[in-house]
């Protein structure tokens, strides 16, 4: 398999001087669903936003889809990165001044594309959001918000959908409906996801488990239990609080 | 509260700069022409005349656009913290501590603003006697004064109006969450009646000024001024017409065009002050010079031509800023919009595109409505003193005027939108 998304020797030290990535290399196979865990901290975050190209890395390089992302220039990198990037956020980043279906078609809009309004309606239907697609943002639990912005996150059929924590603010129903959409997206439309969470349970619906700790890659697992996530899990805190 | 309010003064000054500068010019104005009634006391009767009248007439103008303009930053300041406002009361802050905070900090802002504004009134005062000391209004022995009347006037109308505007501000935000509905019916009534007094002030201009020569010039001047105050308080309507209008053409943009077809109205209305008054006065100065050449002119025509470019000149640059201020505290507002916009997937470009066509939507409203506005001042004025309704006097003037309107509102919706645009998104949208 290749790798749809590949990081080599990344590095990322904020203003402040934290060093937030320490030298991280990893690749995410096409087709296949990966978990990031760690402690708060340890850059999972800084890791997506730099392999997403929302941010750039301090050093290193990131290969999307075949493309040298830190090759380009930022204009060049957003217009690269919306055809090919679907990013979820925790607090869904949604335009409150927009209606669901005109969130879910913005980024075919930015990029000059038509927007087939019935294939979003569809696809929103697909979701259980049938009739909220006039709605403004606001009027919607943090589940319909959540499953909006992963519509909105697929409408390019993009190669890659990284989510930061998309079930962080979510209730367990809303949670699993979430997350069971992202597995979905993978098993049945061959897509790549990456995904961070701190919930281990979320985290067994992966393939496999990438873990991270100070900004280092700390071992991965690979069909992935809620059990033997939540033990490495503590493991790596130990360990962190015994370097500390 | 008072002390929440005060730390938040001290924390984020840069929240209440445009609060600040409004109530210092218009204190720096008040106490200016105020301070010429200071100096009108005990000197000759036609001095203290001419003192007396200036006064009136600039500070009266200056009152308006002053409670105008301070009102409306005020409540552009308090929106902004509509966040750190419902935080508060998140927290338990009730309804009436945030009010007292709201209005603690403007009083203070007034305060501070006011003092600052002494120094300045009082040399623009000075320079106002020597003005009219060269025209001849004033006799050459009269010394410029700045006392009493100009403090307390600077001082009290400044902390009046934003103690006003605060308790105003303070009760639709700090009502409870649900209740808070804007109220366009009293907007729309109080446009009605500013437009009235317009119309009424332009009918009294070609009815019982007619004749009168350079006197209809009072009538006529302030017809505009009220029919532009009127104009602009039907801000959101007339733009959401032009906008309606000109959709066909900003869709033409694409997706950029389609997010900037919901402009928000707030910077229509200095925009539209600036261009009503600015046009109707120098039209009016201008219906006066050809109707007056030839004939022997009254030895205070000269001084009221200075006079009405002085204060038009002070209003454009008062309301000039007031635009500008608007501008950068409504982009900057508008970060954490941009920021999600750029994660959907927006280049920095697209963004500056719309923020651009927004601009040219309110533009077009604010030069519109205010060449609609300098109607009232202009065709009265031009029957009144020429016979003749429309003045043969070329669009050159007010072209220059919207142009200015245009300048302004582009740079300073470009420069701040880049500002807001610096950094990673990632960053920006958390802030
Ligand atoms: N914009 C920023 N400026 C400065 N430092 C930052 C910034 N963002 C993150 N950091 C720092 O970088 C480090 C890694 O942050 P990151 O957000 O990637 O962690 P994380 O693993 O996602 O944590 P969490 O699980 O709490 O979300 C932290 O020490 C954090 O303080
Ligand atoms: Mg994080």
């Amino acid at each position: 398999m290749t790798d749809v998304v590949r990081v080599e020797e990344l590095y990322k030290t904020y203003d402040g001087g934290v060093t937030a990535l320490d030298g991280v290399t990893a690749g995410f196979a096409a087709g296949s669903f990966t978990a990031v865990m760690g402690p708060s901290g340890s850059g999972k975050s800084t890791l997506l936003q730099c392999a997403a190209g929302l941010d750039r890395p301090t050093g290193g390089r990131v290969f999307l889809d075949g493309h040298e992302l830190t090759a380009t220039k930022d204009t060049a990198m957003t217009k690269f990165r919306r055809g090919r990037v679907g990013f979820v956020f925790q607090d869904y980043n949604l335009l409150p001044s927009l209606t669901v279906l005109q969130n879910v078609v913005l980024p075919l809009r930015l990029a000059g594309r038509r927007a087939d309004l019935a294939a979003a309606r569809a696809a929103l239907a697909q979701l259980d959001l049938a009739d909220r697609t006039d709605e403004l943002p606001e009027r919607l639990s943090g589940g319909q918000r959540q499953r909006a912005a992963v519509a909105r996150a697929l409408v390019t059929r993009p190669a890659v959908i990284f989510a930061d924590e998309p079930t962080g603010a979510l209730d367990l129903g809303s949670a699993r409906e979430v997350l069971t959409l992202l597995r979905e997206v993978v098993h049945q439309h061959g897509r790549t996801v990456v995904m961070v969470t701190h919930d281990p349970v979320a985290a067994a619906y992966a393939d496999s488990v990438l873990f991270l700790a100070d900004g280092r890659l700390a071992g991965s697992l690979s069909a992935p239990t809620a059990d033997a996530v939540a033990e490495r899990l503590a493991h790596l805190g130990d360990r962190a609080r015994a370097a500390a | 509260m008072i002390a929440v309010a005060l730390r938040n003064l001290r924390h984020r000054p840069g929240g209440f700069i445009a609060t600040f500068l409004s109530a210092f010019l218009g204190a720096v104005l008040l106490m200016a022409f105020a301070s010429l009634i200071d100096t009108a006391s005990g000197v000759d009767a036609a001095s203290n005349e001419s003192l007396i009248t200036t006064a009136g007439v600039g500070g009266g103008w200056c009152l308006v656009i002053v409670a105008f303009a301070v009102t409306s930053t005020l409540t552009l300041a308090v929106r902004r913290r509509e966040e750190q406002i419902a935080l508060l009361r998140r927290v338990g802050a009730t309804g009436q501590q945030l009010r007292r905070m709201i209005v603690g900090e403007a009083v203070a802002v007034a305060l501070i603003a006011s003092a600052a504004a002494v120094p300045v009134g009082f040399v623009l005062g000075r320079l106002l006697v020597s003005l009219m000391k060269d025209t001849g209004q004033v006799a050459a022995a009269v010394d410029a004064a700045f006392g009493p009347i100009a403090l307390g006037v600077g001082f009290g109308v400044t902390l009046l109006g934003s103690l006003v505007a605060g308790i105003a501000t303070a009760r639709r935000t700090a009502a409870p969450v649900g209740t808070k509905r804007a109220r366009p019916l009293l907007r729309r009534i109080g446009a009605g009646l500013f437009l009235l007094t317009g119309a009424n002030c332009a009918v009294l201009t070609a009815t019982v000024m007619d004749g009168k020569g350079i006197d209809a010039m009072q009538t006529a001047g302030q017809a505009g001024i009220w029919a532009s105050i009127g104009l602009a308080l039907l801000a959101p309507e007339l733009l959401r017409l032009v906008t309606a209008v000109l959709g066909p053409a900003v869709r033409l943009f694409g997706a950029a065009g389609e997010l900037a077809l919901r402009p928000q109205p707030s910077a229509v209305m200095p925009v539209l002050l600036f261009t009503g008054i600015a046009t109707g006065t120098v039209y009016m100065q201008g219906i006066e010079d050809r109707a007056s050449s030839g004939e022997v002119q009254a030895a205070y025509a000269r001084d009221i031509q200075t006079l009405n470019y002085v204060v038009v000149g002070m209003i454009a640059l008062f309301v000039a800023i007031m635009l500008v201020n608007m501008l950068i505290a409504a982009t900057t507002h508008r970060r954490r919009e941009f920021a999600q916009q750029r994660l959907a997937g927006a280049t920095r470009g697209q963004v500056i595109a719309m923020v651009a066509l927004e601009g040219a939507l309110v533009t077009v409203t604010g030069v519109l409505g205010g060449a609609v506005a300098s109607l009232f001042t202009v065709l009265p004025f031009g029957s009144a003193r020429a016979g003749q309704v429309w003045p043969d006097a070329s669009p050159l003037a007010f072209a220059v005027v919207a142009a200015i309107a245009v300048a302004l509102t582009g740079s300073a919706l470009v420069q701040t939108t880049r500002r807001a645009l610096r950094g990673p998104a990632t960053a920006a949208v958390r802030a």
